[in-house]
């Protein structure tokens, strides 16, 4: 498994595209990716993927006005080059006043854990082809099916700017995801990590199989309030709207969400979440498109609230540095994300937290989740595998899905013991982005769809 | 109307350098394998942002590459790289083998139909180029839309873009098959929103979920009026504000035509794709409450809903001459007059099934293989005029444009949130309520709608959707009157 891109070519490339002297300033960032993925389904490894992707993203400045022109190679650089120059050009010249982007200054070094594990080289396409015959097998030896995607990957990221910076790395990346149907009980798992060896697939096969198993016979849970204990899973799609409420540049520089209320305590004292570029866990990486260092943004730190992400324009918005959390989302404005969200785990196993509940649930995922009010943190979803009765301690009834409605920020707040379990998975359409999250046990959670009530 | 060169940029616009670019393909996989197709791919996105009190954002983001696809012995294979140099199409030929090779004797071969070659060429139909507006002419008209929604007191931010794309699709396979489409789509769109201490609303035009694209030049953006509704929904989000919650209950609706394009999306669109039906994706997007043995008797929805693919229809972002995986566009009705017909296919799950190919093989560019996609799906319009059908509502409701969506991984277990709601007495649009949702069992609420709006009503609604592993993003689009529906269950958020 190699990168997709020399890396001392690429860099090159880019300190002769830098010599332009066409507008102010440029920056350019790339963004490369080469993908192996096993897709499998039923009895078949049905779509197995090869896919190398690379963007190569040149922003010019002229007079403090900016225009991005992206492309695809190397060789197609010079003409990027000058179409962002001539873009920024005119930019400048419909404004007639002085524009207010600015380019990233020298940065400190950014030190992240390791980015690059040779176990993650050897979960090649035979590895993984041999997991998933057997994760396949497994479930048909129990009578169901098994369907997922084990995959690996190499993530490259450069950033040079004619205000001096020069970054590059690359990363390893490994994941796995499985869903194992069984009549009508199913278990998921997933996970993934910059080290293959860290992700157990052997033994997260042979569990989600055994509770699919246990899941047999699901009956439908009357509405309510009830005492829950979340999988790793569950929090993380729980955690991944904590930039909607107002942990993301933009709105906190519109002056909406929680990050107006800095330090109160709206979360439980358990619950340490934050953004960091530089732990060893997800995905980290040290810098973000505008060169930017990333560093460590706490959502949460002992349940207080703490700051937003922020780019250099919502950085400058606020009067502040940026905390490197630049980034584009395809079809979308560029604003600050949040690309590696990470709760702090706890010492107890997801046994532990269920054993502490005399009556409560389990829920193990949730599935298209929406937010429905950014003030209170609610959102909507449904529940979708192996949830749970969870009656003196054990898992007993297992329960169909069922709809919620619920507040991300109430389930915080109601935190009473956190797991040690830290699982990883992707965030949807966000560039290397990753969410880690333990299990947790919470006082209360909503489930079922409101309750009808009179018309005032 | 159209410059020539509307369709005459880049590379790929030469059929020859790109026979040659496919043929290196073709003579690489050639008797090495059952079938092969490749998909060359030169695409070209613009697009612009006008924010509140922020300098402009605009970006053209090109992107040229290939993606092979094989079945070798009953096992598929697929490699996709950006088209570097002269060489990647081969590379990437003998990577898809090698793919497809590890993944030989994992379970049932795979065996396609064959099928005879379809060749030609297919262009969108632009009256005015959008790479050809000018940067101020665009500037111009965001700059205005953000002023106009701006001008009402109590609007925190506002966001108005607009955005075009161009693309040369060349598609070959081992059958033959040899075509060019050149795609073009345009489209733009705003969001107001307004904030207090206690409350934030947002109001968006014409679309709440990425403004509305269409398969069609700048007039299409011309046309929305992004000004005039601008003024619009920032008076809105403000009013919205101080608007009574809109109460819970069992209600009669009239649902607008762009949530109703959204409960098409969800609701019938994604339920209707056969991968999903038949178990390929129960991973991620989830499976289907429909089965395919419920084709000709599952009755889905009421004698008012028909619900047709057809990508022969020009203008929407649904619309093509072939799928990725070149089957020629053709209208299939999927529900007719509330009995489920047909499915969203492909060639490999609809040889699986034993049902017919509908053609809605679609893969986002270069880079990623073809799945089961909606086309343009839409539901057919009935008779009559918006006000007719607050009349034969008589009391209730009437909502439009989507706020938030969430639904089960079997498309069946529905709540939908609306930016706006307007009660409706005695057939009269009365006051605006906010928060509004609704939520209920796909097959059911499909048969509880009484009637559907006529084609004066009708719009039509481009969206990005997203499905398989890894995540690609599938373009397609909806089209709807509104609708009325009897009893539903409101305000369960």
């Amino acid at each position: 498994m190699l990168p997709p891109l020399d890396e001392a070519r690429t860099m090159e490339a880019l300190d002769a595209a830098l010599r332009s002297t066409a507008a102010d300033e440029f920056e350019i960032s790339v963004l490369a990716r080469s993908g192996e993925y096993t897709r499998f389904a039923g009895q078949v490894i049905h779509q197995p993927q090869d896919i190398t992707e690379v963007q190569y993203l040149v922003r010019a400045l002229v007079n403090g006005h900016p225009y991005r022109v992206a492309t695809a190679t190397a060789a197609d650089l010079e003409r990027a080059v000058a179409a962002a120059a001539a873009g920024a050009r005119i930019r400048a010249e419909l404004s007639k006043e002085a524009g207010q982007v600015r380019l990233a200054g020298p940065q400190p070094d950014a030190a992240p854990g390791p980015l690059w594990y040779a176990d993650t080289e050897a979960y090649d396409v035979a590895a993984r082809s041999s997991l998933a015959k057997r994760a396949m097998a497994e479930a048909i030896e129990a009578g169901g099916e098994a369907a997922g995607m084990l995959g690996c990957a190499v993530t490259q990221q450069l950033v040079a700017t004619t205000a001096g910076i020069r970054r590059a790395t690359a990363a390893t990346e490994a994941s796995g995801s499985l869903t194992v149907t069984i009549d009508d009980g199913t278990a998921h798992w997933v996970d993934l990590s910059r080290s293959a060896g860290r992700l157990d697939v052997a033994g997260s096969v042979s569990h989600a199989v055994a509770q699919a198993l246990a899941g047999r016979g699901r009956v439908d849970l009357p509405a309510g309030r009830y005492p829950v204990v979340l999988g790793a899973e569950a929090v993380g799609e729980l955690l991944g709207f904590l930039p909607d409420v107002g942990f993301a540049g933009t709105l906190a520089a519109a002056g909406i969400g929680i990050t107006a209320q800095a330090g109160q305590p709206l979360a439980a004292p358990l619950v340490d979440v934050a953004d960091d570029g530089g732990v060893d866990v997800g995905l980290p990486i040290g810098f973000d498109i505008e060169g930017v260092t990333k560093r460590r943004v706490d959502f949460f730190r002992h349940g207080l609230v703490g700051e937003a992400v922020t780019d250099l324009a919502t950085a400058a918005a606020l009067g502040r540095p940026s905390t490197g959390h630049a980034h584009i989302a395809r079809e979308q404005v560029p604003e600050p994300t949040a690309p590696n969200i990470v709760m702090s785990g706890g010492t107890q196993t997801e046994d532990d937290l269920i054993a502490q509940l005399e009556h409560g649930v389990y829920l193990q995922r949730f599935w298209y989740t929406r937010l429905v009010d950014r003030i209170t943190g609610t959102i909507t979803g449904v529940t979708r595998d192996a949830c749970f009765l969870i009656e003196n301690g054990r898992l007993t009834t297992p329960l169909n899905g069922m709809r919620f409605t619920e507040s991300v920020l109430g389930l915080l707040a109601g935190v009473e013991a956190i797991g040690a379990d830290v699982r990883s998975q992707p965030i949807p359409n966000v560039w290397n982005g990753a969410i880690s999250a333990p299990s947790a046990r919470s006082a209360a959670f909503r489930l079922g769809a409101a309750p009808i009530e009179p018309v005032a | 109307m159209a410059p020539m060169n509307a369709h005459e940029w880049g590379d790929l616009a030469d059929d020859e350098a790109a026979a040659a670019l496919l043929g290196s393909v073709m003579s690489t996989i050639d008797n090495r394998v059952q079938y092969g197709d490749a998909r060359l791919v030169e695409a070209e996105e613009l697009r612009l942002y006008h924010q509140l009190d922020r300098d402009p954002d605009e970006r053209l983001e090109k992107s040229v590459g290939i993606g092979v696809r094989v079945l070798v012995d009953g096992s598929w294979g697929f490699a996709a790289a950006p088209l570097s140099d002269a060489g990647v199409p081969a590379r990437t030929a003998e990577r898809a083998i090698a793919v497809a090779r590890a993944g030989v004797g994992t379970g049932p071969r795979v065996a396609l139909p064959p099928r005879p070659a379809a060749s030609g060429r297919y262009q969108t139909e632009v009256g005015q180029d959008p790479f050809a507006v000018s940067t101020a002419e665009r500037d111009a008209l965001l700059a205005q839309a953000i002023e106009a929604a701006a001008a009402s007191r109590g609007v925190s931010s506002v966001t108005a873009g607009v955005n075009a794309k161009r693309q040369h699709r060349h598609f070959a396979s081992t059958e033959g098959s040899l075509q060019h489409q050149h795609l073009i789509e345009t489209g733009g769109g705003l969001t107001a929103i307004a904030a207090n201490a206690h409350e934030v609303q947002r109001r968006s035009y014409p679309n709440s979920f990425h403004g509305n694209t269409g398969g069609s030049g700048w007039e299409f953006v011309l046309g929305l009026d992004l000004v005039g509704n601008g003024a619009r929904v920032g008076e809105e989000a403000v009013a919205l504000l101080s608007a009574p919650m809109a109460p819970a209950g069992v209600n009669d609706l009239v649902i607008g035509a762009q949530q109703v394009s959204l409960q098409i999306h969800e609701s019938s669109g994604h339920a209707l794709e056969l991968d999903r039906i038949l178990g390929d994706e129960r991973n991620f997007a989830g499976t289907s409450f429909i089965r395919a043995s419920d084709v000709g008797t599952l009755r889905y929805g009421s004698p008012a809903v028909s619900i047709t693919s057809d990508p022969t229809v020009a203008g929407t972002r649904g619309s093509f001459g072939w799928d990725d995986e070149g089957t020629p566009a053709r209208r299939a009705g999927l529900i007719e007059e509330g009995i489920f017909r047909r499915t969203l296919s492909n060639r490999d799950s609809a040889a699986r099934a034993g049902l017919e190919v509908t053609g809605a093989a679609r893969a986002d560019g270069w880079a990623y293989l073809p799945v089961c996609f909606s086309t343009h799906v839409f539901l057919e319009p009935g008779a009559g005029s918006l006000a007719e059908l607050l009349d034969r509502l008589g009391d209730g409701y009437y909502i439009e444009d989507n706020r938030s969506w969430s639904i089960d991984n079997r498309r069946l277990n529905f709540q939908f949130g609306t930016e706006v709601a307007y009660e409706v007495r005695r057939g009269r649009q009365g006051r605006l309520l906010r928060n509004f949702s609704y939520g209920g069992i796909t097959p059911q609420f499909w048969n509880s709608v009484e009637a559907v709006a006529g084609q004066e009503e009708f719009r039509t609604f481009g969206y990005p959707c997203g499905k398989g592993e890894p995540k690609q993003w599938g373009f397609l689009s909806h089209g709807a009157a509104p609708l009325l529906a009897r009893a539903i269950r409101t305000g369960v958020a």
